[in-house]
């Protein structure tokens, strides 16, 4: 704009807007004043004390003296700096030597684990994992721009996680098209991921799809989710409080509910998730969801109450902003055989017809209003209609495409909503 | 190849322990001068790798991190001599929702108000969700404004 700006943020990510977002995504010294934290869902008293009695964080001046001065002060020889940074750190393709206890050590060190111990990334193993596909090793399968820094993620950086993660080289193709779908969700409320595998690969690999499937079951399910993580934290560059600012984080993101649908128990007229969005039953397919929670049915299903109900019940704690419900075969059954659902679309259909919140209770949630509260204001739809709405108002939060059904489990009549959000998946025979 | 676990590798080495204890003064050495060597070759050994002692046998293994590419620097607008009788432009993200920043970018002006009356204070919100461009107001910002705010992240 060329004109004295200055940047806000609270005092929970400034730091982070001064330093690494300066290093690798602006590049401008932009003048930041701190506010104390939070300045959401705050009374207006605490405004009025943000501006006229507390200290700016960064500089601990008052706020408004801070303000005056980050417009008025004049440039210091820092801040007039302009071309070529100076050379970021090099990351040289191999660590120096060492025993195994300190290098365990230094992976935990540098942040690149998930605290639990991991298989050293040897050359002989990396080799050996490269053996898993026919894709070179220094092919870039992405450019991760996310939170900044550019960083070219290759075939080989992929496998270096795969080991530390206990994965072989048969499970390779699938880490690697998961890892198209990598950082992991990162935002200062708790985001999570959820990773479904569909098609001929669940087999192939004996991947988990029946009992226990979200559970710590099955070696497939297990380092499958923790590349994901792993390679979240090394080429997602995602560390606490340096790059990543959820304040409750998520237990979620040690295995990225990493799961395989139960295809084979799928009631007739049920289609397997890849197949609704648009591939062959034969195509193997990983889907990484995002979203933040998903809540268990608990117990089974009763006789005396449907499901669908009971799942529309807990839907209404939902955000709206997507929707993956998970159900036993069993429960599928029921809602075929009992309750008249021939397809999945048809009870996506019925939940979107049939969850219910108020107005009040939508927008009162924080990334709804965050994410669309501005285009409400201009005037937007559906957005500048349902805002406008007494706050005790029932409205439909959810659209039928937007509510995936996964069946998956085995034995009991269980199901857990969540509000993971799924994209159409990427195949995974293009990376064998 | 297997890639094991680190049962194998230990396994190796324990079966190559004896000469690997002979070897270990020497090896010692080699690895200093390879480490001295990429060091000079800009690729020094990481911050926590140094000063730890080594017992037990060197392995050798690849960094999982990537280089972040830094961005070219931009200097900063010139500061103001004064706010006074100037136009500031109070710019509200939405963060945290419609209430978050905009209560505190009307303090703000209630600021201005008592202590600097002569400048122009425009509260606005930035079209779509935070993460996105909004040209128009950037132009006219830059066409209207002498100075602006932008937040509040967090």
């Amino acid at each position: 704009m060329n004109i004295p700006t200055i940047g806000a943020a609270g005092a929970n990510v400034v730091n982070y807007a001064r330093g690494y977002d300066f290093e690798y995504t602006n590049g401008m010294p932009i003048r930041y004043v701190g506010f104390p934290f939070p300045v959401a869902g705050q009374p207006r008293s605490v405004a009025h004390s943000y501006v006229f009695e507390r200290n700016d964080v960064v500089t601990g001046k008052p706020m408004m003296q801070a303000i005056v001065d980050a417009w008025t002060k004049p440039l210091t020889e820092k801040e007039k700096i302009s071309g070529k940074p100076p050379e970021a750190r090099p990351e040289p393709r191999l660590l120096k030597a060492d025993t195994e206890d300190n290098l365990q050590q230094l992976f935990k060190d540098m942040d690149w684990t998930d605290y639990n111990p991991i298989i050293l990334p040897t050359e002989e193993r990396v080799s050996a994992m490269l053996k898993g596909t026919s894709r070179k090793a220094d092919e870039v399968v992405k450019v991760i721009n996310w939170p900044g820094g550019a960083r070219a993620m290759t075939v080989e950086k992929v496998a270096v996680c795969a080991v530390m993660a206990g994965a072989k080289p048969a499970h390779f193709p699938l880490i690697l098209a998961v890892s198209t779908a990598v950082p992991f969700g990162n935002s200062t409320s708790s985001m999570a991921n959820m990773i479904l595998v569909n098609g001929p690969v669940r087999n192939e690999l004996k991947m988990n799809y029946g009992l226990n499937v979200m559970g710590p079951h099955n070696e497939v399910n297990s380092v499958v989710g923790r590349a994901y993580t792993l390679l979240s934290k090394t080429a997602g560059n995602l560390h606490s409080g340096k790059t990543t600012f959820s304040g409750l984080g998520s237990n979620i993101q040690y295995n990225n509910l990493c799961i395989a649908e139960n295809e084979e128990a799928l009631p007739a007229g049920w289609q397997p998730t890849h197949v609704l969005k648009g591939f062959k039953p034969a195509d193997s397919i990983v889907t990484v969801g995002t979203g933040w929670s998903y809540i268990s049915s608990v117990g089974e299903v009763q006789l005396h109450y449907r499901p669908q109900h009971l799942i529309r019940d807990y839907m209404r704690s939902l955000t709206g902003m997507g929707a993956t419900v998970i159900v036993t075969p069993e429960v599928a059954g029921i809602l075929k055989d009992a309750q008249g659902f021939a397809t999945k679309r048809d009870l996506s259909k019925w939940l979107a017809e049939n969850v219910e919140k108020t107005v009040g209770s939508y927008w009162g949630n924080g990334v709804i209003s965050t994410m669309y509260s501005s285009m409400a204001m201009q005037g937007l739809e559906p957005f500048a209609s349902q805002r406008k709405q007494d706050p005790e108002t029932m409205m439909k939060p959810f659209q039928a495409g937007q509510v995936n059904i996964v069946v998956a489990g085995q034995g009991q009549t269980t199901w857990f909503v969540t509000d993971f959000g799924v994209g159409r998946g990427t195949k995974v025979d293009d990376w064998k | 190849m297997s890639t094991g676990g680190p049962r194998r590798v230990t396994d190796r080495h324990i079966s190559e322990g004896k000469e690997n204890v002979k070897k270990k003064r020497l090896l010692t050495g080699i690895t200093l001068t390879i480490a001295a060597a990429l060091a000079f070759a800009g690729l020094a050994p990481l911050p926590a790798q140094q000063g730890k002692g080594a017992s037990g046998p060197l392995i050798t293994v690849l960094n999982p991190a990537i280089e972040s590419k830094m961005v070219d620097r931009i200097p900063l607008s010139p500061r103001l001599d004064t706010l006074e009788g100037k136009t500031i432009y109070l710019v509200d993200i939405s963060w945290g929702g419609p209430e978050a920043a905009y209560s505190v970018f009307e303090e703000i002006q209630s600021w201005f108000a008592q202590n600097i009356p002569s400048a122009k204070i425009i509260i606005k919100r930035k079209a779509g969700m935070y993460t996105q461009d909004d040209p128009a107001l950037w132009k006219e910002i830059a066409k209207n404004g002498n100075a602006a705010l932008v937040g509040i992240s967090g």
